[in-house]
Formats: C-alpha cells, structure tokens, sequence
C-alpha cells in the first residue's frame, strides 16, 4: 500500500491546472492586445492534457493490477487557438485596416471566467484527494498506539 | 490451535480491506487528477464480494488447478491474502464532448465513502489489538 503514489498523481494534477490558470490569466490579460512579436493579434492559448502512466520507480513492475491503472496527468503541449480574429470597426486605432476596421484577440472574456471557474474547482477536489490521502495515511499509524 | 483462536482470521481480513482501499484510493485519485483529461474513462476496484467469498472459504476466485486430481486451494488465511479485486471501468452515464467521462461529484463522494471505511477498519484492528494486550497484561 502506498500512499505516495496517490499523493504524486494529484500534485501532477495541481501543477497541471495550475499550468492552465496560468494560460487563463494570459488571455484574459491580453484580450485587447492587437500587437505580438509574431505580428498580429494575440492569440488565445489552451493547454493539452494526456493521462500518462505513473513511471520512475522500480517496485512498479511488481505492483498488482489496480496500481498499474493509475494515471497522472500532465500538459502535453500548449495550443494557440487557430480561430479568425475577432474584427472590430475603430478608425481611430492605429492597427486600423484602410477601411477602419481592427483585428482584435479572438479570446472571449466570458469562456475565460467560465474556465477559470472549472481549473478552480478541479484544483480544490486535488488538494482534497491529497488531504485524504495523508489522513488516511496518518491513521495506519495509529494502529500502533 | 490455540494461537489460531487468539489472533484468528480477523487481523487477516482488516489488514487486507485496509490494504485494498488503499489500491482504491490509489485509482479515485487518478480519477480526479484526470477529471478534465480528454477521452480518459475513470477506473474503480471491486473487490467486497470476493473478499466475502474468501471469508466464507468459498472463494470466488479459487487457485488455478490445471489438472482434475489437483485438490483446489480454499478457506484460512491463504486465500484472504489472495484476494487482488478488479479494476473496472466506471464511466459517467454522460460524458462530456471530449469523451472525458469523470463525474467529479462521484468519485468525491466514492473518495469519502473509501476514506470512512478504511478508518473504520483501521479502528477496529487497533481495538482488537488492544484487547489481545489486555488479555495478555491480565486484569489490571
């Protein structure tokens, strides 16, 4: 019985949400940049998850069949969202076309918050898994007492 | 035996649940680091009626016997420690559009519900080990 493996595989999942919080925060805070080193609007970002198998440790070979179906998760690549730009008519913006219209961030603020809501939530059910995990992990020693 | 009378089967089976809810708390976390991972279907150990069957010394799961004059394995301890469970898939009855099918609701309350009776066993070995020092210090 190991405990440390259930503990590895949710700290895989919070660095992963953390990782695509981090994407969040970066579309929200560029929602309106129309300028980028690669030239043109910003483009909204999205981290890919896989379930991967847990690996580096020896004993894995000689575990029974349930510890070999656990996964952790990680972020695979990150993905520049390939939509068409969101076109706004401002003449007076300075990236304005000639016929007054800007290409803006294809990010949509309202799916943002919606998302952040949900990397939130899965965050919080993480750190419960390993609040779990360590209580339950501190009761077997009790059996000493 | 009277050494079998005093520590009987009990400590065997307790040790085991502890050990196979430990396993299943294993696979919920899994679950629930995977909750927003594309196509990944949840997994769940079942193992209470294979534990009640080797209880009972009619194991569910008997020791392979490849030839008809082998006599099967069954009863005592041995077969208790046998006991592995199986892992099956426990798919949400929707799953989302990227073929995810956690239900985080569920594997929560299947995590709390682990927990609680993996405490539980461990309070009941603790008790019956207090008792075996009890009956070994005498009446104090």
């Amino acid at each position: 019985m190991d405990f440390f493996s259930a503990m590895n595989v949710s700290a895989s999942a919070l660095s992963a949400e953390r990782t695509r919080m981090n994407l969040i925060s970066s579309n929200l805070a560029n929602a309106n940049a129309t300028r980028t080193p690669e030239g043109g609007p910003y483009k909204r970002k999205d981290a890919v998850f896989a379930a991967t198998p847990v690996e580096g440790r020896f004993a894995r070979a000689l575990d029974g069949a349930a510890n070999r179906e656990i996964r952790q998760v990680e972020v695979q690549q990150v993905v520049e969202d390939q939509s068409p730009p969101r076109i706004q008519y401002d003449p007076s913006h300075p990236d304005a076309n000639p016929q007054g219209y800007v290409a803006m961030p294809n990010v949509n603020v309202i799916e943002e918050m919606a998302d952040m809501i949900g990397a939130s939530r899965t965050y919080e059910a993480n750190v419960t898994a390993v609040q779990t995990a360590k209580s339950m992990a501190l009761k077997a020693l009790e059996i000493s007492k | 035996m009277p050494i079998d009378g005093l520590f009987s089967s009990t400590i065997d089976i307790l040790s085991k649940n502890i050990d196979l809810r430990a396993k299943q708390h294993n696979l919920v976390s899994s679950n629930i680091a995977n909750a927003e991972t594309p196509n990944y279907v949840p997994k769940a150990l079942v193992f209470e009626d294979e534990l009640q069957g080797a209880i009972k010394g009619n194991p569910t799961t008997t020791g392979s016997t490849t030839n008809p004059r082998h006599i099967p394995l069954k009863g005592g301890g041995g077969t208790i420690h046998s006991v592995q469970g199986q892992v099956i898939e426990s798919p949400a009855k929707t799953p989302g559009k990227d073929g995810n099918a956690v239900e985080l609701e569920g594997e929560m309350s299947r995590m709390v519900e682990n927990q609680i009776l993996y405490n539980a066993s461990v309070q009941i070995l603790t008790k019956k080990f207090e008792g075996l020092r009890t009956a070994i210090k005498g009446q104090q």
